[in-house]
């Protein structure tokens, strides 16, 4: 039995994997609505740290210490 | 999120007369009806949406002329939490050639139609249908398939994927022994 998968890069070792159904038009269709799927969340997922016009690119570590400078209260700017 | 739609997939061809000559004066130009036939599409957002839609938008034109290249539909489509394929978005602008994907522009007028006909598409993939094409490759019935398999298909079958795309979708998702739940990766994918 021989696997010949066209256009692509996985090496020869993986031959024995699975009889990938290039031809069946249902296969097809069900693979471009899961890539469908995948596209549109990966595009999400890159454009939002874009959302956020901050200098920090952290997604998770939200450093409460830096905002809470100003709440610390200046020291020694002003001659109050 | 993607609105729920009201709409009544009422094909009003019949009833015909485009909007072409329209009585009003417009200031603006409408843009040129493509073959594909995106006047009969009633756009049904609210004002809220449709300025969350432009804000969108925006974001993507690059030029500062209010519009963007018809490369960019689909990915701003997705960025409003859609998952047109490539070929629907084609079919909408009228399936035009490669040089117009990255030439031609359209403004914000323009795409929403086409977004509500995205919005409103019936045969939209759910979570069911992910999960089900993938168990389609989960050879012992485990609720698991190979990492590696899973890429081979994902570059072969559909609208292929590039290896980039690929190692970007599943980047720390396989386990130490290369399987993927796929279920549980659908619903991660489904997420955001």
């Amino acid at each position: 039995m021989d696997c010949h998968i066209e256009a692509c890069n996985q090496p020869q070792e993986e031959e024995d994997i699975m009889d990938i159904p290039l031809d069946d038009p249902e296969a097809n269709k069900a693979a471009a609505k899961i890539q469908a799927g995948f596209r549109g969340h990966m595009t999400r997922k890159k454009i939002k740290p874009a959302d956020q016009p901050e200098g920090d690119e952290e997604e998770e570590g939200e450093e409460v210490s830096s905002s809470g400078e100003a709440l610390n209260g200046s020291r020694g700017d002003t001659g109050q | 999120m993607a609105p729920k739609k009201d709409a009544k997939p009422a094909p009003a061809k019949a009833a015909a007369a485009p909007a072409k000559a329209a009585p009003a004066p417009e200031p603006e130009a409408p843009p040129p009806p493509p073959p594909f036939d995106i006047t009969s599409v009633k756009v049904e957002f609210t004002p809220d949406q449709q300025e969350d839609y432009r804000e969108a938008f925006g974001l993507f034109d690059k030029v500062g002329d209010s519009k963007v290249a018809y490369n960019q539909i689909a990915d701003i489509m997705r960025a409003l939490g859609q998952n047109p394929t490539n070929k629907d978005v084609r079919k909408i602008l009228g399936n035009p050639t490669d040089d117009e994907m990255a030439n031609k522009r359209v403004d914000f007028e323009g795409f929403l139609p086409m977004f509500q006909h995205i919005v409103n598409d019936p045969n939209k993939g759910t979570l069911d249908d992910y999960v089900e094409g993938l168990r389609v490759f989960d050879k012992e019935g485990n609720g698991t398939v190979m990492g590696a398999e899973l890429r081979i298909v994902l570059g072969t079958l559909g609208e292929k994927m590039t290896e980039a795309e690929i190692d970007a979708l599943m980047a720390g998702q396989e386990d130490e022994n290369g399987s993927i739940n796929y279920e549980a990766f659908v619903k991660h994918i489904m997420s955001v």
